[in-house]
């Protein structure tokens, strides 16, 4: 009966054949990414050896801007044609590993500090720009629920809090693509502001991670604008945005409850199962991969190794990140949504920045 | 539904990414893959 070929066979094999095609498909995005993420790593090395074989005195541009800017160029003036568009999507996919993997170079001790000082000071700027942001809502006459997508998107985490939220609280499709836009749009200009700031400010490393991590909205952008700063600024920052990723939940869950009250979204049954489905669970590979290297699961050369992954896997997001900034797109959305999350964004900053210097006075980062 | 679509691509992205993750961990912890280097 070797040759008997039943439904339930066929239908076996389709599945096959449609994950392949589908792995297949991500190929030509897949080697895209590489590309340009390695190709802004050999434009670093290379100013670096030119520079120093010449005397010359210049700052030390990380790869992460070089592979943002080829990105958007590349994005930006030919496009990305189809063929490599879902390959490129997967650098949400690399970011996430690349945490997880990041969990190497915390000691759980510091991730309890650090992860407990931004839960803090998350709660206390998110109370804040919640309030901030529905008030601006209200003078620009947005829609309330996309004023609550902006207020969820810039006071949590972004694109994946909108995603999150947009079911939950009922939003619709035009709402959703116009909070989207104006977050990604903000995340790309605080990419290039942030680091100038920080540096005018004379930041610490771990100060202007920390900042990075609460400010910037985009787990991507916050990765990106921490590493633009310096190695240690970039790991803070990942840090500082893990925690407030860790909230996303709550946020939404707190946001459903308070449009199903109004009759406008669905009411949510489980609330703990609600919390569960929303809850990021890379945070728990992060803790879990901070824990083994803790207790001495890894010796310091596999450490080493770990961190390097980490790093390669935050060199595919990084190219992503500038793939998938369409300008063009962006200028096409409404002006009213992207000012209301711009004024926002720029309290937060504010408000965020002055939550770190009290922080580093007061609770030693 | 789209939203819906997406929100569990967005869950299940975290699972894989987890699982690759520990796995490459794992990899390094056993002498299984040579030391990665940047």
């Amino acid at each position: 009966m070797a040759t008997s070929f039943t439904p339930t066979r066929a239908v076996g094999l389709g599945a096959t054949g449609s994950l392949v095609r589908r792995t297949l498909s991500l190929i030509p995005g897949l080697l895209l990414l590489t590309v340009v993420g390695y190709g802004g790593k050999v434009i670093e090395q290379s100013i670096a050896a030119y520079t120093k074989g010449h005397h010359i005195t210049f700052p030390n541009i990380e790869y992460v801007l070089w592979a943002i800017v080829i990105g958007l160029l590349i994005a930006n003036t030919v496009g990305v044609p189809r063929v490599f568009q879902a390959g490129v999507a997967t650098y949400e996919f690399w970011l996430k590993a690349g945490i997880v993997l990041l969990g190497s170079r915390f000691l759980l001790g510091d991730v309890l500090h650090l992860g407990g000082i931004s839960l803090l000071l998350v709660a206390i700027a998110l109370s804040l720009s919640l309030g901030f942001m529905h008030l601006l809502g209200r003078i620009f006459k947005l829609k309330p629920k996309l004023t609550s997508l902006l207020a969820i998107g810039s006071a949590i985490c972004g694109v994946s809090a909108i995603i999150a939220a947009k079911p939950a609280i009922g939003a619709d499709d035009e709402d959703t693509s116009y909070a989207i836009a104006a977050i990604l749009a903000l995340g790309a200009i605080s990419l290039f502001t942030f680091p100038l700031i920080g540096h005018s400010l004379h930041l610490s490393d771990k100060a202007y991670g920390l900042w990075a991590g609460l400010a910037v909205d985009n787990t991507a952008e916050a990765t990106a604008a921490g590493a633009l700063y310096s190695d240690a600024a970039g790991k803070v920052a990942v840090l500082a945005k893990t925690s407030r990723n860790a909230l996303i939940g709550f946020i939404v869950l707190a946001y459903a409850i308070y449009w199903s009250s109004r009759g406008e979204a669905q009411a949510i049954g489980n609330k703990a199962a609600f919390l569960w489905r929303k809850f990021p669970k890379f945070v728990l590979g992060f803790l879990l991969i901070s824990l083994l290297a803790t207790a001495g699961f890894f010796t310091k050369p596999q450490l080493l190794s770990v961190a390097n992954l980490s790093r390669w896997a935050f060199l595919l997001t990084f190219a992503g990140v500038g793939l998938r900034t369409n300008l063009r797109e962006l200028g096409k959305q409404g002006w009213r949504p992207f000012a209301v999350g711009a004024i926002g964004e720029v309290f937060i900053a504010l408000v965020t920045l002055g939550l770190v210097f009290g922080a580093d006075r007061y609770l030693h980062l | 539904m789209p939203e819906t679509t997406a929100t569990r691509r967005g869950l299940s992205l975290d699972v894989y990414a987890v699982v690759l993750a520990l796995a490459l961990a794992l990899l390094v912890r056993f002498n299984l893959i040579p030391a990665i280097k940047w």
